[in-house]
């Protein structure tokens, strides 16, 4: 009898049930509130000793790399990964409303040197650097939810250790083709009189007046200077990540991290403009950069200081000269046979 | 090589002026730095190949997987490797060098020009050698150790045919000019 009174006795008097877990008993785990002291959930920092000698060897679990970690997967994963598709997306609109910008007037044949072999070997050396940087990144930041599904564990590891190695080794190298970019191109960067207006005015997108503009516009100016800069805060992050032998913690390493993730996703997101720009988005734009050359009506409708200098400096040259200078034979029509 | 130090040449019947051997020597140390009135000009390719060549030799043969490779398969012994900041260092120089140096080939008018598709082969294939060896960097990966090996062996393979041939050619090549224009007393 008393046997069978005994489960509503305790039903009566004994702990509560966990809702979880109906046949379960919930208790108080004795230990919490030791490793809630050690999991710093208070928000003290507690800094313990190790015959280990080194730095935070002292500290047996770092609170803050949880909050790094779900930054890095929740935050800074996906709202790169949607910053880097809206970007792709605002240039396919923007081509597709507003087109190829065409040449006034169409191309001349008549052709103006805009950049030097010197001057292009820096560009594309910096360009190939940052496109390899840029690819092993994302692969790094974006890869797991969205390689792992299309090519498998096995083929994706594979590519994230080459992806790292690579981005590693490749990285100094960014640094010191932003040094030789700077020095070649810093002089025609310098504000002139006419850029704030040319900022103020959208690029001639606000109202009916002709902007005048010299060598670079201001939006060219900006992303120069863009790149400069937070390409330095960029290439300083990744030497800081890749030699942490110099005393470096955790905490300068997860802010590293962080820095330098942002920032060159947002170098990334702004380089798919100017490569858009310079290729697709405007007439005779690439071959400023691959033949050095442009039509002198296009330095005309885009660049009229200095198409003006050009022609005031008798730079002009026409088509036969270009060809005979490249060593080709014209094409018909005056167009330069590449 | 042999087809090449061996071939048949017509006799030079003038009376020598200077030595020829002397002229041979002193070309193949001379080339080493370019001449003072087209220094300026030819700035970026010795910079660029003496970075990308330098790199490379150092890659090559002090680069610590290679020291191991070397000793266990082919000498049995080994040398001391770079330590590896100087390993950074050298990748980081050839990488630097070959990439200006490719693309100063595709930018200058007169080099495009002159350009076969052995000389673009030989440069893309040298980068591919070098990038697929950096991302086997880890040595944890058996699958990029043999993308690496493989990349070298088609590297080798292509090597006796092509451009690349200009690693030993370039001895007899100098020594023949400077050996010409010495035997005519000429400073080449």
């Amino acid at each position: 009898m008393l046997c069978l009174l005994l489960p509503q006795f305790a039903a009566a008097d004994g702990p509560p049930k966990n809702s979880n877990y109906p046949e379960g008993v919930s208790a108080v785990n004795p230990g919490s509130e030791l490793w809630s002291a050690i999991r710093q959930r208070d928000g003290t920092v507690l800094q313990g000793t190790s015959q280990v000698r080194g730095v935070d060897s002292g500290i047996l679990i770092n609170a803050r790399g949880d909050q790094w970690a779900r930054f890095r997967v929740s935050k800074l994963a996906n709202y790169g990964g949607i910053a880097i598709a809206a970007v792709f997306v605002i240039l396919l609109i923007f081509f597709v409303i507003r087109g190829q910008i065409r040449i006034e007037g169409g191309a001349s044949g008549n052709l103006v040197r805009r950049y030097t072999s010197y001057e292009r070997i820096v560009h594309w050396t910096l360009a190939i650097v940052f496109l390899l940087l840029a690819l092993t990144g994302v692969i790094l930041l974006l890869g797991r939810p969205l390689l792992i599904p299309l090519l498998g564990k096995e083929v994706f590891g594979l590519l994230a250790s080459a992806s790292k190695e690579g981005h590693n080794l490749i990285g100094p190298l960014f640094l010191v083709s932003l040094i030789m970019m700077l020095f070649s191109y810093v002089r025609k960067n310098l504000y002139e009189k006419g850029d704030l207006k040319w900022l103020l005015r959208g690029g001639g997108v606000i109202g009916k007046e002709k902007l005048s503009v010299g060598f670079f516009n201001m939006g060219e100016k900006i992303w120069f200077w863009l790149l400069m800069l937070v390409g330095l805060v960029v290439a300083i992050s990744g030497l800081v990540l890749l030699f942490p032998n110099f005393g470096q913690g955790r905490f300068i390493m997860e802010i590293s991290h962080v820095i330098h993730s942002i920032g060159a996703l947002a170098l990334f997101c702004i380089s798919l403009g100017h490569m858009y720009m310079g290729s697709v988005g405007m007439e005779g734009a690439l071959d400023a950069m691959t033949t050095g050359y442009v039509d002198i009506n296009w330095a005309d409708g885009h660049h009229d200081r200095w198409g003006k200098e050009c022609h005031d400096k008798n730079l002009v040259i026409s088509a036969e000269e270009y060809a005979r200078l490249q060593g080709k034979k014209p094409a018909a029509g005056g167009d330069v046979a590449t | 090589m042999g087809s090449i130090i061996f071939a048949s040449r017509k006799q030079d019947l003038s009376v020598a002026r200077a030595s020829a051997s002397a002229g041979a020597i002193k070309t193949i140390f001379s080339r080493f730095l370019p001449h003072k009135e087209i220094a300026a000009q030819v700035s970026i390719q010795y910079i660029a190949g003496y970075l990308f060549h330098l790199g490379l030799f150092a890659l090559l043969f002090f680069a610590a997987p290679h020291v191991l490779f070397v000793e266990e398969n082919l000498l049995g012994f080994g040398w001391t490797p770079l330590p590896h900041w100087g390993f950074i260092i050298a990748a980081q120089a050839a990488f630097l060098g070959l990439i200006i140096l490719w693309l100063r080939r595709m930018v200058d008018p007169v080099l495009r020009l002159i350009s076969t598709l052995d000389d673009h082969i030989a440069a893309i294939l040298t980068f591919v050698v070098m990038l697929t060896g950096c991302f086997a960097l880890l040595e944890g990966s058996t699958g990029l150790r043999l993308l690496h090996r493989f990349t070298v062996e088609l590297w080798l393979i292509y090597f006796p045919f092509s451009a690349l041939m200009h690693s030993f050619t370039f001895l007899p090549s100098r020594a023949f000019t400077g050996a010409w224009f010495g035997r005519r007393g000429v400073d080449s």
